[in-house]
């Protein structure tokens, strides 16, 4: 008796080492208060179980445990996002498998059986869900889906789903869809796994969102872990729910961190910068409940719920039928909806937790009831994410001053900007390297390189000599084209291509004139300014910008952004990092948005979003093809949170609304286009293409290596390989864009463009 | 076997260094970026994608260019005396004296051991379209030529020409330049193994890995 | 003049002629050349006259970064680009001149060169000024139907003026040295050349443009020579006969000037077409305001009719033809067009005009390449091991090859060993000579299997025979 009583102790120690240990997780370790002897003692009792008599025992296990529950309260009082980061990343959280196990009476995987899976990272189940009314079950059929984390199984790789993995949540969305039954989304990811394979990161999860923009099943999801593009990826959904010790996020703090410290890669992050970063973001379900990125959230007990965690199953089952009832009764009528919330509402206030229903709701609509579904889901997420400012006067007519400023002869252009511009490009590249996130680290890198063959940092711009204006060609050939300021230099550089091909040294005035900044031998295409496009691309005089009063903020009034904002738009004379105008190619009319380098590395904020979205609206409205020329982007701007993170679904259901309408959505990537653009409103665009030497992906190489542990060859976001892979659908030449966009706008494009 | 093994390597041993001259490419100003010396690294990693210690910076035409090490190895005869002036293309600039490493006695001895087919003349050499497709796919060891096969293409003065291969049977084992390299009358093109020597050499590898240090 | 340095960006007899030239007029000079090309003669001579210092090792003559770069060095003010290498490429010119430490490009100006660089450029303005030239597209074409009229509308004309066998030629309108370039014999089978061309063209130069104009035989391929200043003069230096070339359009036998009445029966008042040419070319010099030499080519086909193919915007080969048969009253001997080039470059008037000039005799080019005539035209190289010719008051001769040692042919180079100008005081006089010089040269040498030499001598010996003869 005695015996088997010590021994239940044993296991009840185990439980409090857990305590102890979970304690130590949340708090980043053992170093904080007493944990380090609270875990001692825990051990001490464990080896030596025997040695005590019974009464001592318990007296100590009894004391113990007051001492564990006294540290607990202490952890609970004020629980700081990062150690609701480490909450989450802890291995005592639940994870999908037991929701499956305890909040569905029954479920099916589908495509998977532990590690015999095309990706373990994500699971796809038909369950059964049931609800209680009256001491009376229904049951529901529904979709599951969503990451697993596998806490402790090495295959599941953390919940980071591989291209194919976020290929089967999409397949399995389309059975429901085509059965007709909800999906239930649980989001459980750190991020997508970086690896461009087809159908690739960026380009899967582009797919998704834009096949779930219009799915016609009602769509619920829960985030526990919300890693930014990962989590989008099973994430656009008619009401989004999140754990209240989850954490969603654009970044990772430590990502996060990285990029706001620049620290280079394999360097140690600070973690004093990693706890301020995770604060910043504003990555808690507090936080993102009151942005607006969530609909409800669904509370657990103060550290948090475990895998055993019973009492918050029944809360959580609740929650997702309930959920999922809203949903349905929004599409059929607003007046039952209302009576339904109401009521709901009141039991809530109710001290105690009642998982009963009072009725029982149907969840398969009607035709008409899903148009209705499809229309509520297209004004919610176009509600949402809206942390822009607005001017009550237009962010003046930069674009037309510039036009008209460079619109001066040849030799002006030649010998007059040049000092100004050379600074300003060096500024840019700064910029792109601080901004945009350590996954472009190294891809920014050697734009940066290739920048610095062009200015070389110490020296100063070698003195032009003044040309007279009299000597011109003879035949007075069309020299008032735009030239590039770069070209205003008596230099020489070395193609990047030189060992392999035999380039020979250019030209500085040669390459950003006449060759359009690629070398006559190999065609590497060397960066140009944006303007250069906005010059060379569409009918002179053509480019009318529009919505210039939409401009970028910090809404999430994130630390030494209100600065960094400030010089972006003084160096710029612009406000967001996208530019939408009007434009013509051979007096075809267009509608165009152009993501630029300039202004914070092209990323994409609230501004952005918005903008993006109201151009795309404008093509429809007007019925003109719309094409998005990507100069460069580096991806979501972290400062803004998820208010950034929110625009991939945004726009790329604007998109798909173009597209549906019958529309042309073409993409032509840049430079370097990376991340949660190209995961959605640009990787959805049946029409993509690279122009050459770009590089188009969707992190860059060192989070590949950092995530993934294995290097990639040097060429592994060119363009080429992502047409190899099947992720663009060709490759122009920057001298032949005009004549190829041309042609694409006159052969491609659905039936209601105004010129068909 | 008229090749004596244990010669070949005693001759390695005692002198296991290449020195590789390091010559001006082009014209330009040159200022020295290593010492008397000092030991360079040759380009790294996977893809050869990390260049290797920067020796010099060649500026011409207001284009600095940095020139990295191809090699791994210690600077001597560095021309001290020409730092920060201007030098004619093929000037020599200094000697990287590099320790041979196993693969590269190895390839020595070979050069030694196979039957060597060289460059008749002066000029460009590429390997016909069929040869460089079955490399590309990683089939050299197993290629088997006989006398009469096309095997490479010489360009001269900008006419093509196809060489015959003349000489015993066997399997090409080892090949001494890249498509389009320009190699002197009598370099080296490429070995081929004859059948019966093939564990010969086998066992030339043999030793070198066990008897080597790096 | 103030003091001048000169770098000649060329190799082999080009660069001889223009260090004489230099040497002539007083300048300084400096010279370039490549590893392969250390044995040849223009770099010992630079040695001998001018020392180590004006000797330059480069990569390649054809990387303009190292010429300005020796340029800069060596303090040169001057390039003379020669023939060849960048002797047309406007943007080296270009460079040159708007660089931060400009240097005179010896040639016309850029714009000259860059605008008339361009054959179809050339058509167009040549079209405009009433100069004849072959009937044609004057613009790239992109249209199939535009195309098909076009082609129609040429044979029709062919058939009027009752040509035998009709044809036009379809070429890539960015295309050149033969490439792309087809034949069309009949109306029927346009349509599929075409196309084939377009695609073709699209393939290779991203341009589909075509172009189609008549197809010229036998006719004979003529030069007018202009020696322009920036001062606005403009004097010809008469015409030359360059129809006898190799397979591959390299010239081998040149003869100024172009026609000999006296010597030959034409089908066509000879004197009235050779008048119409020069009178063209300088119509066309002074439209476009040439400030340098220049040659202007023609054919003129057995009717009798001239048509301008093209301008060669800087000193030719043969350029001394023309000049050791012309006079300018008050100087004595033959004019030197190198020198007048250099000096007309460096902004310095012509000091004579047209009425100056007058013509005596006939003289003869002949190049010496060791080819094989037989096999195509084929290259031979190896080592010279003797080179002899006659020393005559008649005859000049510009080589790169040395006589008193083997000499190593460069692989990467056209094997040309030697340009030899012969005079006469009339054609029969000026091909007998040549012929006697022909006899009495002797070159011996040996290539890496140790076969003898093969060089164009006898070929050349039996062409004098035919030149000037339609």
């Amino acid at each position: 008796m005695e015996q088997k009583s010590i021994l239940d102790s044993g296991k009840y120690l185990v439980t409090l080492q857990d305590r102890v240990s979970y304690l130590a997780d949340i708090k980043g370790g053992f170093e904080w208060g007493n944990l380090k002897e609270l875990f001692e003692r825990v051990q001490e009792l464990r080896t030596n179980l025997f040695e005590y008599s019974e009464r001592e025992l318990l007296q100590q296990i009894y004391s113990l445990e007051g001492r564990i529950e006294f540290a607990e309260r202490q952890v609970a009082k004020r629980l700081r996002p990062i150690e609701i980061v480490n909450i989450v990343r802890s291995v005592q959280r639940f994870t999908l498998l037991d929701i499956l196990e305890n909040c569905y009476d029954s479920f099916t995987e589908l495509g998977g059986d532990g590690e015999f899976n095309i990706d373990p990272a994500v699971i796809a189940a038909r369950a059964t869900i049931t609800r209680r009314v009256k001491n009376r079950l229904y049951y529901h059929q529904v979709m599951v889906i969503g990451h697993e984390k596998g806490m402790g199984e090495e295959f599941r790789n953390g919940g980071c789903a591989k291209p194919w993995g976020n290929e089967k949540a999409l397949r399995y969305m389309k059975v429901a869809e085509t059965e007709g039954i909800p999906i239930h989304f649980y989001i459980f990811t750190p991020g997508a796994y970086p690896i461009e394979d087809y159908p690739g990161a960026a380009q899967q999860i582009a797919r998704n969102l834009f096949e779930m923009a219009k799915l016609r099943v009602p769509m619920i999801s829960f985030i526990s872990e919300g890693g930014s593009g990962g989590a989008e990826a099973i994430g656009l959904a008619d009401m989004r729910l999140m754990a209240s010790r989850g954490y969603y996020s654009v970044i990772s703090p430590e990502g996060a961190a990285a990029i706001e410290g620049r620290i280079k890669e394999g360097g140690k992050v600070p973690r004093k910068l990693v706890e301020h970063c995770a604060e910043q973001l504003k990555m808690t379900a507090k936080d993102n409940l009151e942005l607006g990125t969530i609909d409800r959230i669904v509370e657990e007990p103060p550290l948090g719920a475990k895998r055993s965690d019973f009492k918050f199953f029944k809360r959580l089952r609740y929650e997702m039928v309930r959920a999922t009832d809203e949903v349905v009764l929004k599409t059929k009528s607003f007046r039952a909806f209302r009576a339904y919330a109401l009521r709901r509402q009141s039991q809530d206030k109710e001290k105690v937790f009642n998982d009963e229903f009072d009725i029982h709701i149907k969840w398969t609509l009607s035709e008409s009831e899903k148009d209705r579904l499809l229309e509520i889901r297209s004004k919610k997420y176009r509600a949402m994410g809206k942390g822009f400012k607005v001017l009550k006067r237009p962010f003046s007519k930069r674009l037309t001053r510039f036009w008209e400023s460079t619109r001066h002869k040849y030799y002006d252009i030649r010998y007059g900007l040049l000092r100004k511009q050379s600074k300003n490009l060096q500024k840019i590249l700064e910029e792109v390297s601080s901004e945009g996130s350590v996954i472009f680290k190294t891809v920014t890198e050697s734009m940066r390189a290739a920048y610095d063959f062009v200015f070389p940092a110490p020296q100063k711009p070698a003195q032009t000599s003044q040309q007279d204006p009299l000597r011109r060609s003879i035949f007075m050939q069309d020299w008032e084209q735009y030239i590039s300021p770069l070209a205003n230099e008596d230099r020489t550089v070395t193609c990047p291509n030189a060992e392999k091909y035999g380039c020979k040294d250019l030209w500085v005035p040669d390459l950003y004139g006449e060759y359009s900044g690629v070398c006559p031998t190999c065609g590497h295409h060397f960066p140009l300014e944006y303007q250069w496009y906005l010059e060379n691309l569409f009918d002179k005089g053509s480019v009318r910008e529009f919505n210039t009063q939409i401009v970028s903020d910090n809404p999430l009034g994130f630390k030494g952004f209100d600065e960094k904002l400030k010089k972006a738009i003084e160096r710029t004379r612009r406000g967001s990092a996208i530019i939408t105008f009007d434009a013509e190619v051979l007096g075809i009319k267009l509608v165009v948005a152009m993501l630029y380098s300039d202004f914070r590395s092209g990323t994409v904020g609230s501004a952005e979003g918005e903008k993006f979205i109201r151009a795309c609206d404008r093509a429809r409205t007007t019925r003109r093809p719309f094409l998005a020329y990507i100069h460069t982007t580096g991806g979501i701007r972290i400062h803004e949170g998820t208010l950034g993170v929110i625009q991939m679904p945004r726009c790329t259901l604007a998109v798909r609304e173009y597209i549906d309408s019958g529309g042309l959505y073409i993409v032509v990537y840049d430079n370097n286009s990376y991340a949660g653009p190209v995961a959605s409103f640009l990787g959805c665009s049946p029409y993509q293409v690279g122009i050459r030497s770009s590089r188009i992906g969707f992190a860059g190489p060192r989070v590949i290596r950092e995530t993934t542990g294995t290097d990639v060859p040097p060429d592994y976001h060119k363009a080429r390989n992502a047409l190899k892979r099947g992720h663009i659908q060709g490759i122009w030449d920057r001298r032949e864009f005009r004549k190829n966009l041309f042609e694409a706008l006159m052969t491609m494009g659905g039936p209601n463009l105004y010129y068909k | 076997m008229s090749i004596n093994l244990n010669d070949l390597l005693r001759k390695y041993k005692s002198h296991p260094y290449e020195d590789h001259e390091i010559l001006a490419p082009h014209t330009g100003v040159v200022k020295f970026k290593v010492e008397e010396g000092q030991a360079v690294k040759g380009p790294s990693g996977q893809w050869l994608h990390r260049p290797g210690t920067l020796l010099y910076i060649l500026e011409r035409e207001k284009n600095p260019k940095r020139i990295t090490s191809r090699f791994d190895g210690i600077v001597t005869d560095l021309r001290v005396d020409l730092d920060g002036k201007f030098v004619e293309a093929g000037q020599p600039l200094m000697l990287i004296r590099h320790r041979l490493n196993k693969q590269e006695i190895t390839n020595r001895i070979l050069k030694e051991v196979l039957h060597i087919f060289p460059a008749p003349e002066r000029a460009r050499y590429f390997f016909t379209p069929e040869i460089s497709a079955k490399f590309e796919k990683g089939k050299t060891k197993s290629l088997s030529v006989k006398t009469g096969d096309e095997i490479v293409i010489m360009s001269l003065m900008k006419r093509d020409t196809t060489l015959n291969y003349e000489g015993p049977s066997g399997v090409l084992y080892e090949v001494y330049f890249k498509n389009g390299d320009i190699l002197e009358q009598g370099a080296p093109l490429f070995g081929v193994c004859l059948p019966e020597r093939l564990p010969f050499v086998e066992k030339v590898i043999q030793r070198i890995k066990t008897e080597w240090d790096d | 003049m103030k003091k001048e340095k000169v770098l000649i960006a060329n190799r082999g007899e080009i660069a001889i002629r223009i260090m004489k030239a230099c040497n002539e007029l007083g300048l300084d000079y400096v010279v370039v050349y490549t590893k392969e090309d250390r044995a040849s003669g223009h770099v010992k001579k630079a040695l001998k006259e001018r020392g180590s210092q004006a000797v330059y090792r480069i990569s390649s003559y054809k990387d303009p970064n190292e010429i300005f770069s020796v340029a800069d060095h060596s303090g040169a003010t001057a390039i003379h680009p020669g023939y060849g290498f960048f002797s047309e490429d406007f943007r080296f010119a270009r460079r040159a001149a708007l660089r931060n430490r400009p240097i005179t490009f010896i040639g016309p100006r850029w714009e000259v060169i860059r605008d008339l660089g361009s054959k179809i450029n050339t058509k167009r303005i040549a079209k405009s000024l009433g100069i004849p030239v072959i009937p044609g597209s004057d613009e790239p074409i992109y249209s199939e139907i535009e195309a098909e009229t076009l082609a129609e509308e040429l044979f029709l004309k062919q058939k009027e003026q009752g040509i035998d066998k009709p044809s036009i030629l379809v070429k890539a309108s960015a295309g050149g040295g033969g490439m792309g370039i087809e034949e069309v014999n009949h109306l029927d089978v346009f349509r599929q050349v075409y196309r084939r061309i377009q695609n073709y063209a699209k393939r290779q130069f991203g341009d589909e443009g075509v172009l189609i104009e008549q197809c010229m035989r036998d006719y004979h391929h003529l030069e007018v020579q202009l020696l322009c200043s920036q001062h606005k003069e403009v004097v010809h230096f008469g015409t030359r006969n360059c129809t006898i070339q190799s397979t591959g359009r390299q010239k081998r036998v040149e003869v100024a000037p172009g026609f000999d009445p006296s010597i030959w029966e034409y089908p066509f008042d000879a004197r009235k077409v050779l008048d119409d040419m020069v009178k063209y070319s300088i119509r066309l010099a002074e439209k476009v305001e040439y400030d340098n030499v220049g040659t202007w080519e023609w054919i003129v086909t057995r009717d009798g009719k001239p048509y301008l193919l093209e301008v060669n915007t800087r000193i030719q080969v043969e350029n001394e033809i023309s000049a050791c048969i012309s006079r300018i009253s008050r100087q004595r001997g033959p004019v030197n067009l190198i020198k007048e080039q250099i000096r007309s470059a460096l902004g310095e008037k012509l000091n004579f005009s047209q009425r100056h000039v007058s013509f005596e005799g006939t003289s003869i080019e002949l190049r010496i390449v060791a080819e094989d005539v037989k096999r195509g035209f084929a290259p031979w190289c190896g080592t010279i091991t003797r080179f002899e010719f006659p020393d005559e008051p008649w005859v000049r001769v510009y080589t790169h090859v040395p006589q008193d040692e083997p000499y190593e042919i460069p692989t990467e180079y056209d094997p040309n060993l030697a340009l030899v100008i012969v005079w006469g005081k009339d054609t029969q006089e000026a091909k007998e000579r040549a012929k006697d010089f022909i006899s009495e040269t002797i070159i011996d040498g040996k290539d890496s299997r140790g076969n003898g030499i093969i060089t164009n001598l006898s070929y050349l010996y039996e062409k004098v025979d035919e030149v000037l003869r339609f």
